[in-house]
């Protein structure tokens, strides 16, 4: 069987040349264990500056009440669900010194504790419920961590403020995570994203190595035999999304060693990326199609990975831009990247425990993506390259 | 002889220049068949017509009377084509690639390694069979390309430019090897090479500027241009135009090409000292004088008025 050849070829060539292969197959690893390295294995701390400008109180037994340290201790004790802390109070005695941090981005906001805030709280402790105070606080609105950061400081305060005074609130809120999504650390968040990346990657490989066999002349060897184009580019793609499972499988690995634990089921995720493989190997095969040099596909294959990179979701989530809709499901743009439904796909599975049933539609795309893009791949391949000129 | 290749008007042009125009020949079984022209004359587009890889714009070729500028493929694989460049999978060994090469025709795993490790045996290879191919030497690679044109046994073998880039050593075991294949296969070879074309060619074509301008064995085209040797005689001294007009009643073939005079005659030895008397009557003084046979360069030049490398 000619694709079976094909593909026993291309493997052995791919297994030879140890640069391509090594960084086809380090790639998503090593990003894994690089997010592994900067979250210490666990998740962001935001750091607060607070401007501790409270005088304090006397109390009526002689003790000072200093309720901005109070509320300083419960900034810091906001942590994850490991223990870990959410936030980290650094304080700083004028705003001048907090702007320098946070135009430095040294810290994601900064607090400023009014005077008479101990003060204040006494006497609403005693009844005066006429009495007001203000916070101040502040930062670079464009850091994403700002609002974090703000949000999370100021429940702190609430929290202290209702438990000093005995105020209930009014409403009570009631968080409901989906899945294990609250146990999880910020370094398995970026787990799905991070296998995305190894398939990503694919696209250099894919449009090399067909770029390479018409740059050689190889493939006009091949054309010379009584061989079809979709045999070439079967075969091929064979040891392409072999490699790129392969790839996959070992970010899977060093996740694990570095803590990562799946909620649904692996075999799930892997046959994911694998069928996400099989669609960026399509564009792939497009990029050769347009080129005739082994750089060439290297530079046009930028341009898609590029795409693929920024607006499939993997790095930030965007906002859909919907060109229409089948049945109740709505159409985006950046639907027709094979990494958009990839990665919902493996955070349900990894994030949220979920089972095959539930990622059947991001898997039916994946699939109509890869036949559509390796359609379009063949027939240009076969356009550009194998048809006599 | 039974013909086996026949090419009817092919022409291909790309934009305003006509590669090949009107190319129509025969090639019979079993006969090295040589197409002679100098870079650009269009020899590798008629190869490429020929095995399939390229579309002709009109004209057909046939191989056995099927077409086979419709793509098919069973047909194009009766031809065995060892490109001008080298063609190799760097990062396979030299009988992988053979026994891969193989299989893309349609051959057994088994059979095409057999037929492999003989080819490289034949052309001294075989102690490399598995070093891959990018670590070979020039030379060594180009016997790799030969025998991958080779590994399926085509009925017909297209040689572009087969000593092209080749050490003498190969040269030598290249050329020997292509004779020992004489009338065991019919052999196209491309070339601008006189020499090679004239040693290994039963018949030849030459082409120039996309045409056919003559087929024919090496001798009879040699005759075309004169019968006898060829004397060339630099001059040192004296006017070109005097000496070629003293030497018209002598010697009726005399022509010159730059401070050369060429002189073509039956016994032309024989007529040498009527012939440098005759310069020697105009004042005209001879350096350098020199016999030789007449090449196909020769006849390059009667059809042409310019030199195969110019």
């Amino acid at each position: 069987m000619k694709v079976w050849k094909i593909f026993l070829k291309t493997l052995r060539e791919m297994l030879r040349d140890k640069w391509i292969l090594g960084l086809t197959l380090v790639f998503a690893p090593f990003f894994v264990f690089l997010y592994w390295i900067i979250l210490s294995g666990g998740s962001t701390s935001y750091t607060v500056l607070v401007i501790n400008r409270d005088a304090g109180v006397q109390q009526a037994d002689g003790s000072m009440l200093s309720s901005g340290e109070h509320v300083i201790d419960a900034i810091r004790s906001i942590t994850y669900a490991d223990g870990s802390p959410l936030l980290k109070a650094s304080i700083v005695t004028d705003l001048t010194e907090a702007e320098r941090i946070l135009k430095n981005r040294g810290a994601a906001a900064f607090i400023l504790i009014p005077e008479d805030f101990s003060q204040a709280l006494q006497q609403l402790e005693s009844g005066d419920r006429s009495v007001t105070t203000q916070f101040t606080f502040g930062g670079d609105l464009s850091n994403p961590y700002y609002m974090v950061a703000v949000n999370l400081a100021l429940m702190a305060v609430d929290d202290y403020v209702q438990e000093v005074t005995g105020q209930q609130p009014l409403i009570g809120y009631v968080e409901e995570p989906l899945g294990a999504s609250a146990a999880r650390s910020e370094f398995e968040t970026y787990v799905p994203a991070s296998l995305i990346f190894a398939v990503i990657m694919l696209i250099f490989l894919a449009a090399m190595s067909v770029a390479r066999e018409i740059e050689t002349g190889t493939l006009q060897r091949l054309q010379l035999t009584p061989i079809s184009s979709l045999e070439i580019l079967g075969g091929v793609t064979g040891a392409l999304v072999l490699i790129g499972s392969l790839a996959i499988g070992l970010a899977f690995l060093v996740a694990v060693l570095c803590g990562f634990h799946s909620q649904g089921p692996l075999w799930v995720a892997i046959f994911v990326g694998a069928v996400s493989s099989l669609s960026v190997i399509g564009l792939g095969m497009i990029v050769a199609s347009f080129t005739r040099t082994v750089s060439q596909a290297f530079i046009v294959a930028n341009f898609p990975m590029a795409m693929m990179m920024f607006f499939s979701g993997v790095i930030y989530p965007l906002p859909k831009i919907v060109i229409f809709t089948v049945g109740e499901r709505a159409i985006g743009l950046y639907d027709i990247l094979p990494p958009t439904h990839a990665v919902v796909a493996l955070n349900k599975v990894l994030t949220l425990g979920a089972g095959l049933e539930e990622v059947v539609y991001e898997l039916s795309a994946l699939v109509i993506l890869s036949v559509l893009y390796f359609g379009i791949g063949v027939w240009l391949f076969k356009r550009f390259h194998l048809r006599s000129g | 002889m039974t013909t086996v290749l026949q090419a009817r008007s092919l022409t291909k042009r790309y934009g305003q220049l006509t590669a090949v125009n009107e190319l129509s020949l025969e090639v019979c079984e079993g006969e090295v068949f040589g197409l002679l022209g100098p870079n650009g004359a269009g020899k590798t587009t008629s190869i490429n017509m020929i095995c399939g890889l390229l579309k002709p714009d009109s004209g057909q070729v046939t191989i056995r009377g099927k077409v086979i500028t419709n793509g098919d493929a069973s047909t194009r694989a009766r031809v065995g084509v060892c490109p001008q460049n080298i063609v190799l999978w760097g990062q396979l060994t030299c009988l992988e690639q053979m026994q891969f090469i193989g299989e893309m025709y349609g051959m057994r795993g088994k059979t095409a390694r057999e037929r492999g490790v003989k080819l490289l045996e034949e052309l001294d290879l075989l102690e490399k069979k598995d070093k891959l191919a990018r670590t070979l030497s020039g030379g060594m690679q180009r016997r790799l390309n030969l025998a991958m044109a080779l590994v399926h046994d085509p009925e017909i073998l297209v040689l572009d430019e087969p000593e092209a880039g080749l050490d003498p050593q190969s040269r030598v075991l290249v050329r020997d090897y292509v004779k020992s294949l004489a009338r065991q296969k019919t052999i196209i070879i491309t070339t601008h090479n006189m020499d090679e074309a004239d040693r290994m060619a039963d018949r030849i074509a030459i082409m120039d500027q996309g045409r056919l301008l003559i087929v024919d064995t090496p001798e009879a085209l040699k005759h075309t241009v004169g019968e006898g040797d060829v004397l060339e005689i630099d001059l040192e001294e004296g006017s070109m135009e005097e000496a070629l007009t003293a030497l018209h009643p002598v010697v009726p073939q005399v022509s010159a090409t730059n401070h050369t005079l060429v002189i073509r005659a039956r016994g032309v030895v024989e007529q040498l000292p009527v012939v440098l008397d005759a310069l020697h009557a105009v004042a005209a003084r001879p350096g350098e004088v020199r016999l030789r046979a007449n090449t196909l360069e020769d006849v390059f030049i009667s059809l042409t008025g310019r030199r195969l490398r110019e």
